[in-house]
């Protein structure tokens, strides 16, 4: 099989022209952006019956006048770092598999790498939360409990992965995708993490990947790629 | 006074079958022999004879495998070959520029 990538002439401008070209060919052969971003709606959307878990950690320290207190299902600090692990290491196995598949290779490991290390540090940084008294000053409504979610951290991760592909499209979600879950997070901590609360913070920016890994699915089958 | 662009080419690498599997190279970091050929609409053999060139340059490294019972070649790009590719850009930049009528005020 010929692509038929026009590679001719010996001008400069077009010597340039069609390394640029070959560029984007090899880049739209490395991509796969759907499937990370259908793994992990799954597990954002996976996550949502953890939070019915009846035990909590936390504990309940004075800031000035007030009382303040600190819970966290045990159970979401088990599922997030595992399931998140879980789907990079799927992730990972996707991209060699399709590098192998596809003649070229792949620059998935700064995604996946990155990803680990979020959702691991996440974690921590979480804990540290529930019990250092100096985060109890930050613990109560507005950005930082946003900024402290595994979905943030999944964001971060996605900025990382546009980047190694070369995506603006996917930047452009990730940057989305980001705004949706601050403004989400921060509307669920001030309905007080109770109700819909929650399950809103995970239904909307689980909804986002879903609706981005079907679009770049579409966007990116082997009938379309050379286009 | 300054050289001209075009004798700073490089003569392996300033030859546009050459020049597209060092894009190629550099931009896949890792890519399968069978890849180039397809890409590039070029023959096993005459594919493997620009190999050659640059193989023997140092400019590309050649890895043989299998995968399943399938075998490979895989090629990347070496140090010297990412800094020749540099190299040719730079100059084909420079050549441009050179080329292109300077706009009258």
């Amino acid at each position: 099989m010929t692509s038929g990538t026009a590679f001719s002439g010996d001008d400069p401008r077009q010597l340039l022209s069609s390394a640029r070209e070959l560029t984007r060919q090899v880049r739209r052969t490395q991509r796969a952006t759907w499937f990370p971003l259908l793994v992990l709606a799954a597990v954002t959307f996976a996550a949502i019956p953890f939070r019915n878990s009846p035990h909590r950690l936390g504990t309940c320290a004075a800031t000035g006048s007030a009382r303040v207190c600190t819970a966290y299902p045990p159970a979401l600090l088990v599922y997030w770092p595992t399931a998140l692990v879980l789907a990079y290491a799927v992730i990972a196995a996707f991209y060699i598999r399709q590098s192998q598949a596809r003649g070229v290779g792949t620059r998935v490991r700064p995604y996946v790498v990155a990803g680990i290390i979020l959702a691991l540090a996440m974690t921590g940084s979480l804990l540290w939360t529930l019990y250092h008294p100096l985060a109890f000053t930050l613990a109560g409504p507005g950005l930082f409990p946003a900024l402290h979610s595994y979905p943030f951290a999944i964001g971060l991760a996605l900025v990382v992965l546009s980047w190694g592909e070369r995506n603006e499209a996917l930047l452009a979600l990730a940057l989305g995708y980001l705004a949706v879950v601050l403004v989400t997070a921060t509307v669920g901590s001030v309905s007080g993490h109770t109700g819909l609360g929650y399950p809103v913070q995970l239904v909307i920016p689980g909804s986002v990947l879903l609706l981005g890994g079907i679009g770049f699915l579409l966007a990116q089958r082997p009938g379309r790629r050379a286009a | 006074m300054t050289s001209h662009p075009a004798n700073g080419l490089d003569d392996i690498v300033h030859q546009r079958v050459r020049l597209g599997i060092l894009t190629i190279a550099h931009e896949a970091r890792r890519v399968e022999f069978s890849y180039l050929r397809d890409t590039l609409g070029l023959t096993a053999g005459n594919l493997s004879q620009h190999l050659g060139v640059l193989e023997t340059a140092g400019l590309v490294a050649i890895e043989k495998g299998y995968a399943g019972k399938r075998a490979r070649t895989w090629v990347s790009l070496t140090k010297a070959g990412q800094t020749a590719l540099e190299d040719e850009i730079a100059q084909l930049k420079l050549l441009i520029n050179r080329i292109e009528p300077t706009p009258s005020l």
